[in-house]
């Protein structure tokens, strides 16, 4: 059975302790949502899950079938079958989606694909996701909307068949329906390769289409309470206030740069500098 | 009838469709294009330095130019051109920087309600000591033209081996013009990304360098035995990739 093992995690970024001593277990079949206040660590478990470098382990282990993720490199991560469909996926302008795709079916393949299977493949992914047909040739995330981008990651995550897939707010940039036909996708995927889900949400609409199997709530950097599915309903009708009192903690609050305006020396075309 | 002139008695072979083949290390050629698309590549395999100097000349026309250089030895490029009559020139060009490359592109709009807009991809690999001068000048008299140049630069080692200058020389009041660089290594999170797809850095490179130095399969249709052309540029790419 595929597991996904996390024991005492502590993870820093910048010199800053963001994770404080995580421990999760992920089998294949189960899903797992993860919840809590912004900027408390969640998305930060699944970089790091990946291997992002920014995120420096300084204590504690990842296991993937008994093996230690943390000395594989992130390719190596991805190809063991674990796969992070991101928060903000990037562009990468001039590549296309399949010969980027077509790239990382190949990186994990002793043969390469052939290309009948792989159009066939990603045009079934294409139509079931109810993308733009000319997304084969169109450059990776390179002006897609918001909701497109997350789509895409779904189409990759289709193609890729990971055993251990981590969303990170997939559901974020989607509408009511979009949100239906990608869980409804996932769920599939699900279904077909008894995969794992890690999902990070703040929406109880998605986890209702997702069911989960555990819930936890990570504040601070541990996860401090766990359930299921009810726990989810009860932070989406009752908000976080209850645990801090419950357990008598506080959240992180999130830091997000101040912005100010330097304003500008651009002519206004109107005439008038105001 | 586009035209191309050879000076200097400089040895070239040219056969119908203008595939010129350059047996010597220093050429100058002078060209009068019409409307059309023109695509240039310089490739070069041989173990010699190459210096190019061209000379153009456009009127009353409205011509693209795709310039593909993917020369393994030292090249120098000098390109003028004038623009006049109305006449609109749209210029592509990409160079492969290794070893020592200098490029200047002095583009001149001559007359009244000329375009000029050139854009310039570039790729450093190691050891390279790349510059490039691209030069916008709009002339006294050239009321309402417009010169857009913009360029990207990407160093796949030391970010201080390209060097790259815009300059826009402007002596008429009534136009347009712009200019802009981009220039770094290789963002961390797109590496990432592409990691995180199962791609090792070398596989995220190719796929990178490719999509910069592999135009579009229509770019080889204007070469005569276009398709040996394209397998000789994927060869290339493809031994570039696997380094």
């Amino acid at each position: 059975m595929n597991s996904l093992v996390i024991k005492d995690l502590h993870v820093s970024i910048d010199d800053k302790e963001i994770l404080k001593g995580i421990d999760l277990k992920v089998n294949e079949g189960e899903i797992h949502a993860i919840m809590g206040p912004n900027g408390n660590g969640k998305s930060t478990l699944l970089q790091t899950i990946m291997g992002h470098p920014s995120y420096i382990v300084t204590a504690g282990s990842i296991t993937y079938n008994g093996e230690d993720v943390l000395k594989m490199s992130v390719d190596e991560r991805s190809k063991k079958g674990l796969f992070l469909a991101m928060q903000y996926p990037k562009e990468i302008a001039g590549v296309t989606n399949s010969d980027f795709l077509r790239a990382a079916i190949n990186a994990r393949l002793d043969k390469n694909i052939s290309l009948f299977k792989f159009i066939k493949e990603m045009d079934k992914g294409i139509s079931s996701l109810k993308m733009k047909e000319d997304l084969a040739h169109r450059f990776v995330n390179d002006g897609f909307s918001g909701g497109e981008k997350k789509r895409n990651e779904i189409l990759q995550m289709m193609m890729l068949k990971p055993s251990i897939a981590m969303l990170d707010e997939i559901d974020s940039g989607l509408d009511v329906d979009a949100i239906k036909l990608v869980s409804d996708s996932i769920i599939n995927m699900k279904n077909e390769n008894n995969m794992g889900l890690i999902v990070v949400s703040h929406y109880e609409r998605f986890f209702t289409s997702i069911k989960p199997t555990h819930a936890h709530v990570i504040v601070d950097g541990k996860i401090v309470v766990e359930g299921d599915s009810e726990l989810v309903m009860k932070i989406d009708n009752d908000g976080y206030d209850w645990l801090y009192d419950e357990l008598k903690i506080q959240p992180v609050k999130e830091n997000r740069p101040l912005v100010y305006s330097l304003g500008t020396c651009a002519k206004n075309p109107r005439g008038n500098n105001a | 009838m586009p035209s191309i002139t050879i000076k200097d008695n400089s040895l070239f072979e040219i056969n119908k469709s203008c595939t010129l083949i350059i047996k010597s290390d220093e050429v100058n050629i002078e060209y009068n294009l019409k409307d059309g698309e023109y695509n240039i590549l310089i490739f070069n395999d041989a173990d010699c330095n190459i210096v190019i100097n061209d000379k153009g000349h456009i009127n009353n026309s409205i011509v693209k130019l795709n310039y593909l250089e993917l020369n393994n030895y030292d090249y120098i490029q000098n390109s003028n051109v004038e623009v006049d009559k109305s006449s609109q020139l749209f210029v592509v060009s990409t160079y492969l920087g290794v070893n020592s490359k200098k490029i200047i592109y002095d583009l001149v709009n001559a007359g009244k309600d000329t375009v000029i807009d050139i854009t310039n991809n570039i790729i450093c690999l190691d050891k390279a000591d790349f510059s490039l001068d691209c030069i916008g000048t709009i002339k006294n008299g050239a009321k309402r033209s417009i010169c857009h140049q913009k360029s990207h630069c990407l160093t796949l080692d030391n970010p201080k081996k390209a060097r790259v200058l815009p300059v826009l020389n402007i002596d008429e009041n009534d136009v347009e013009a712009s200019h802009s660089l981009s220039s770094g290594t290789l963002d961390e999170d797109i590496l990432f990304y592409m990691n995180s797809r199962g791609l090792d850095k070398k596989a995220a490179l190719g796929l990178i360098l490719r999509s910069y130095l592999m135009p579009n399969d229509n770019y080889y249709d204007g070469f005569i035995d276009g398709d040996t052309i394209k397998t000789l540029v994927e060869g290339k790419v493809n031994h570039l990739c696997s380094i």
